[in-house]
């Protein structure tokens, strides 16, 4: 019950984050004995022109319900040069076994602090999946809290939400929405997975998100590749 | 207000203590028994005992899990409601041998 109102709250709550919203919906599992290596990219397309960042992480399940992911963020500037922006650690908690209550839930505990700079920022979220026969959805309802010497202490909030159907494990069509401040996109989805031998398989994620709360050009396309061993 | 309350509370309650039962084992990198009955339409709790010295990861797209199977331990999986259907399962490191299939049948079908 208390689940299902922290859930509730959090939908319920107003979304203002700034900055880039569309990235990757987490899943609330964490499986013992996995380790990763990730890539994530998101190419924002505005009138203004195009932002890129790229993250690289390296992680795995540290317990049987808790996992751990360090990363580096990377950013092209308005110069046109892509260098080091951030880095960051993120602790997500499997809260539950899959599949014995109504729903699964997870949460996610991040902390990031900005290279060369003093500025910070810290999220927690609540990360929510349900089956609905061949299809799942998956809620992210994060809190975020930014300060430091070079910017304005503020809260945000961000919401994600993946609508999929498990079509066929290598291809996995989506429908994912997108919310922060000044920003609600939404587009189609697609994920995949390619299994080697063992437990090495590479998971993909791809997303073209569309800003539909503005008139003008906004338009997101992301990428990420998980390799698991 | 107060029903609305308790059947809230209700609803998200764990529905685990009547849920049926299906013992599966894990020796010498097989399931057994590697094909089994299940009813259709209601949650089951799948108990995978590995008596492997080796843990092992239960996985299976048709069912949506995958649960590390801790070598000497009873490992709980919950699955369903499943539609009528066969569904696959397997273990991830030994894909070629730990190999099974449940079958979800309606109550009537049953081969009790």
């Amino acid at each position: 019950m208390r689940y299902l109102t922290w859930a509730l709250l959090l939908l319920s709550a107003s979304s203002w984050a700034d900055g880039m919203v569309v990235d990757k919906v987490y899943h609330p599992y964490v499986l013992p004995y996995e380790r990763e290596l990730e890539w994530r990219l998101v190419s924002r397309q505005t009138d203004e022109g195009n932002v890129l960042a790229q993250r690289f992480g390296v992680g795995g399940a540290i317990s049987e319900t808790l996992s751990l992911e360090v990363y580096g963020v990377g950013e092209r500037d308005d110069e046109g040069d892509f260098g080091l922006a951030a880095y960051e650690a993120e602790l997500r908690w499997q809260m539950v076994e899959q599949g014995r209550y109504w729903a699964d839930f997870g949460a996610l505990f991040e902390i990031e602090k900005q290279h060369k700079e003093d500025n910070y920022e810290i999220t927690s979220g609540l990360l929510f999946e349900k089956e609905f026969g061949i299809t799942s959805l998956t809620v992210n309802a994060f809190l975020v809290y930014e300060w430091g010497s070079d910017i304005d202490s503020e809260w945000e909030s961000e919401f994600r939400a993946q609508y999929r159907y498990r079509l066929r494990s290598a291809f996995q069509p989506a429908l994912e929405l997108y919310s922060g401040e000044d920003f609600v996109g939404v587009g189609p989805g697609f994920i995949g997975l390619h299994r080697y031998d063992g437990q090495h398989q590479l998971k993909w994620e791809a997303g073209f998100i569309s800003e539909v709360g503005h008139g003008g050009k906004d338009h997101s396309f992301r990428l990420a590749l998980e390799f698991e061993f | 207000m107060q029903r609305l309350i308790w059947i809230l509370m209700l609803l998200s309650m764990p529905a685990f203590a009547e849920l049926k039962e299906f013992k599966l084992v894990l020796k010498d990198h097989l399931f057994y028994p590697a094909r089994m009955e299940v009813p259709s339409g209601e949650k089951i709790r799948l108990l995978v005992h590995n008596l492997d010295g080796d843990p092992e990861e239960f996985d299976s797209f048709d069912l949506n899990r995958e649960k590390v199977l801790f070598p000497g331990r009873i490992n709980v999986i919950y699955v369903g409601p499943l539609a009528p259907g066969e569904y696959f399962f397997f273990g991830e490191f030994a894909p070629d041998t730990a190999r099974g299939t449940l079958v979800a049948v309606p109550f009537a079908e049953q081969r009790l």
